[in-house]
């Protein structure tokens, strides 16, 4: 077994969403042994678009990587106890369930915490699990509108627009798997090894993601906006062959990327090396840059400016990445051991831990024997008896 | 102090946004974060020290009649909570051996300088390890510390391009779009805050340090990991969406009577449901262009006109707060003021008004998340340049009066710019 910074620890992915199924990827990817517990239908983001050719999702196989599965229906007799019965070995369990709909169930944290003393719970939803919007339904549309982003994401004219794909899942699950480390930091120093509840509301890490905004709008009198058009002080602009982000900070950069341009007296004049002037200076200098701008390939501009160390973007679609020299030579894409496609990741490269991507997405119930048996302890026959009865399958 | 990571203490060199994000949720869980600013270059999220200060902040509530524009900057101030400061020039001999005597007393150092300084200044990972073994050094780069772009310097408006972001934000058939603040950063500040604490967790488990390699371009591209996926799996290259789903349709943010968005969305059935009687709309549960979510989501562009239509007569907060409480998918869009007056986030303690000594009270954001046995929480307003060098320097290397006194008088130290 290879070293993984969170080896030995067991965890419980009861989650019915993106974030909270993102969290428990990480803890697997770090070495915990994760088993997914899921409904009779299956995890629900089986059922998000796009699908291969299977009817395999797309997001289900990012986001449920790495762990077995095994499918429990809460409904019938027995199945709330054999969740129980693996409560009591799990260090974590990983939910996104809204507040008030674990309680019925017996899965709330007093009932887990009577069970198992060092649990710890990691409860990821919409708005947390106290106050007025608890009981809410959100998603990554509703937490873009509550936190600020849509308000500066976007044209002026157009309606703002929340980030590009799943953000506040990803952030919330990143925050939670940081939070569900601290607290496994915590137990170790607890004398008596107690566990927690830890509450994100993906909503707070959005909102927490959007602090320069927030407080910039509070130093002012208006709240940031959206642009009114893009530039290239904004961002990405057309180049040849698609678009290109030249956003300026240092006074080397503006000196060296104007003189690359051609703009030998915007390069040249001190003033514009402060980016305040450039900021009220705006008109002067844009559309000559652009003009000039329009006249490059996206690449050939990129390794131009590279060699003299000026921070540049060109706009990349994801086939363009899938192919990109720089993450293949640091084998950014990678198959689990087990065969499947090739997944991005992971985020963060670890040198005495590395992550470690052991299988691909489980099938619904893909592991239910063996992982009854490992985390909820039960022997051969009484699985045999569930799995007869409906109760496990 | 009181949350989860009470007890750890970092000696950190981060600056601008992702790096010292990635501390300062550290600092918010309970960490001690002595973030060494390099004294005359400071910190690029503090402004240049030339840059005029504007009248509102002049005249805050609470301001200070003594204001310095490298303490009173919005974007420094709102990522450097729960933080101390000190100042060394780390290019003077004098400042490189302060630095590394505080080496010993740190659980880690994390840093966002281009991959090639800390081995310039002598104290890169080998460096650290002959002072600290056990030391966790963590990075953040704009391509990490390997392969042919490891010297490419960025930022988060140059990565959100090249890492793909940019590619699938704006509007449908538009072109694409960078975020309104430079998103990237945020994501590998959460990322590097969860690469820190998993390499404590080893530590405490086996005694050994370690080096965490972050690259922005890799940790925004594990946040839209799904759409790379969808290439690999279906060679699809999916484009801007605006606001809609892979999925699900309705789902989007519409004008209001009042001027203002409203963004809603229908998951289930039961959720169609409820928003079509709010709606008054009963022709559309027997519209068979609008009949299950896909029949919706085919017909989206009439579904989008229906709603837009409909919600152009309601007012943003009577409507999102009557489809809420029905179970709908819905928010008002918040503007950044309406964000920090939000009653909800303040209730839950997350929106505090922070008081700075320089800059006033303000409400910040505060800890996103909520332990139930070691509460985190706001300790400290983002510190002033330098002010916690003499303190710290004192407590931890016993260095008396004189000794900082010629520091300072060496430029070793201080605030501001340096003469």
């Amino acid at each position: 077994m290879k070293s993984g910074a969170l080896n030995g620890i067991r965890v419980i992915d009861f989650s019915t969403s993106v974030s909270g199924a993102w969290c428990a990827r990480m803890l697997a990817d770090f070495g915990a042994d994760v088993a997914l517990f899921e409904a009779p239908d299956g995890h629900p983001t089986r059922r998000l678009a796009p699908f291969d050719d299977t009817g395999a999702s797309v997001v289900a196989e990012y986001v449920l990587a790495n762990r077995r599965s095994a499918v429990v229906d809460l409904e019938q007799p027995g199945g709330l106890e054999a969740i129980h019965a693996a409560v009591e070995s799990a260090d974590v369990l990983v939910c996104s369930s809204l507040p008030g709909e674990l309680k019925p169930l017996g899965l709330d944290f007093g009932s887990l915490n009577q069970l198992n003393p060092r649990i710890i719970v990691c409860s990821i939803t919409p708005h947390g699990s106290s106050g007025p919007r608890a009981s809410y339904p959100g998603n990554n549309l509703t937490t873009a509108a509550l936190s600020g982003w849509a308000s500066i994401n976007g044209l002026r004219d157009r309606p703002p627009l929340k980030p590009g794909g799943l953000q506040a899942s990803y952030c919330a699950g990143t925050m939670g798997y940081g939070s569900v480390v601290s607290a496994l930091l915590a137990r170790r120093k607890h004398p008596t090894g107690r566990g927690q509840f830890i509450d994100i509301s993906e909503l707070e890490v959005m909102t927490s993601t959007f602090a320069p905004a927030l407080l910039t709008s509070q130093y002012q009198d208006e709240p940031q906006s959206r642009q009114e058009k893009v530039d290239m002080s904004t961002g990405p602009v057309p180049v040849k062959d698609g678009h290109f982000a030249l956003t300026i900070s240092r006074p080397h950069f503006w000196r060296d990327a104007m003189n690359v341009l051609g703009l030998d007296d915007l390069a040249e004049d001190p003033r514009w090396a402060t980016s305040w002037y450039r900021k009220a200076h705006t008109e002067e200098y844009v559309g000559r840059a652009q003009e000039k701008l329009a006249d490059w390939n996206k690449m050939d501009l990129f390794d131009t400016l590279a060699a003299l160390r000026v921070i540049a973007g060109p706009v990349l679609e994801t086939d363009e990445l899938a192919e990109n020299v720089h993450l293949r030579a640091r084998e950014f894409f990678r198959s689990p051991d087990g065969g499947g496609p090739e997944l991005p990741g992971p985020a963060f490269k670890m040198s005495a831990t590395p992550s470690h991507l052991v299988r691909r997405a489980p099938r619904t119930g893909e592991h239910t024997a063996e992982a009854l048996h490992e985390f909820s302890g039960l022997e051969e026959s009484a699985i045999d008896g569930l799995l007869a009865a409906g109760v496990v399958r | 102090m009181s949350g989860p990571l009470t007890g750890y203490r970092g000696i950190v060199l981060t600056q601008a946004w992702a790096g010292s994000y990635a501390t300062e949720l550290l600092g918010m869980l309970g960490a001690e974060i002595i973030q060494v600013e390099f004294h005359g270059r400071p910190d690029s999220w503090r402004g240049s020290y030339d840059r005029p200060i504007p009248e509102t902040v002049r005249d805050a509530s609470g301001a200070s009649e003594i204001q310095h524009p490298w303490n009173v900057h919005p974007n420094y101030n709102s990522v450097n909570l729960n933080k101390q400061c000190i100042t060394l020039d780390l290019t003077h001999p004098d400042g490189i051996e302060v630095f590394k005597r505080l080496v010993p007393f740190a659980d880690f150092v994390a840093e966002n300088f281009a991959p090639r300084v800390l081995g310039n200044l002598g104290i890169d990972y080998d460096a650290l390890r002959g002072i600290k073994p056990d030391i966790i050094l963590c990075s953040l780069s704009a391509f990490g510390n390997n392969g042919p772009w490891r010297d490419v310097p960025g930022i988060g408006g140059t990565i959100e391009p090249i890492s793909g972001m940019s590619s699938l934000l704006g509007y449908e058939g538009g072109p694409p779009l960078n975020s309104g603040q430079m998103y990237p950063d945020a994501a590998a500040g959460l990322n590097g805050f969860a690469g820190i604490v998993s390499a404590l967790m080893h530590r405490e488990t086996t005694g050994k340090g370690q080096y965490v390699d972050l690259s922005m371009q890799e940790s925004s591209l594990a946040f839209i990991g799904d759409a790379m996926l969808e290439e690999r799996m279906t060679g699809n290259v999916r484009g801007r969406l605006g606001n809609r789903h892979m999925t699900f349709a309705p789902h989007g943010i519409y004008r209001t009577a009042d001027e203002k968005w409203v963004a809603l969305a229908t998951e289930t059935e039961a959720q169609w449901a409820a928003l079509c009687g709010i709606s008054g709309r009963d022709e559309w549960l027997t519209d068979p262009r609008f009949a299950g979510n896909a029949a919706r989501k085919a017909s989206e562009d009439a579904l989008d006109a229906e709603i837009g239509a409909w919600v152009a007569g309601e007012e943003r907060d009577d409507l999102a707060g009557r489809l809420s409480r029905s179970g709908v998918i819905a928010a008002p869009v918040l503007d950044a003021h309406e964000v920090a007056d939000d009653e909800a986030l303040r209730e839950r303690g997350f929106i505090v008004d922070v008081e700075h000594p320089e800059a006033g009270i303000h409400p910040q954001s505060g800890v996103p998340a909520q332990f139930s046995d070691t509460p985190a929480t706001v300790q400290r307003y983002a510190p002033l340049q330098g002010q916690h060098t003499r303190e710290v320097l004192r407590r931890l290397l016993d260095i008396n009066e004189e000794e900082y006194n010629d520091l300072l008088d060496g430029g070793v130290t201080g605030a501001g710019p340096s003469n």
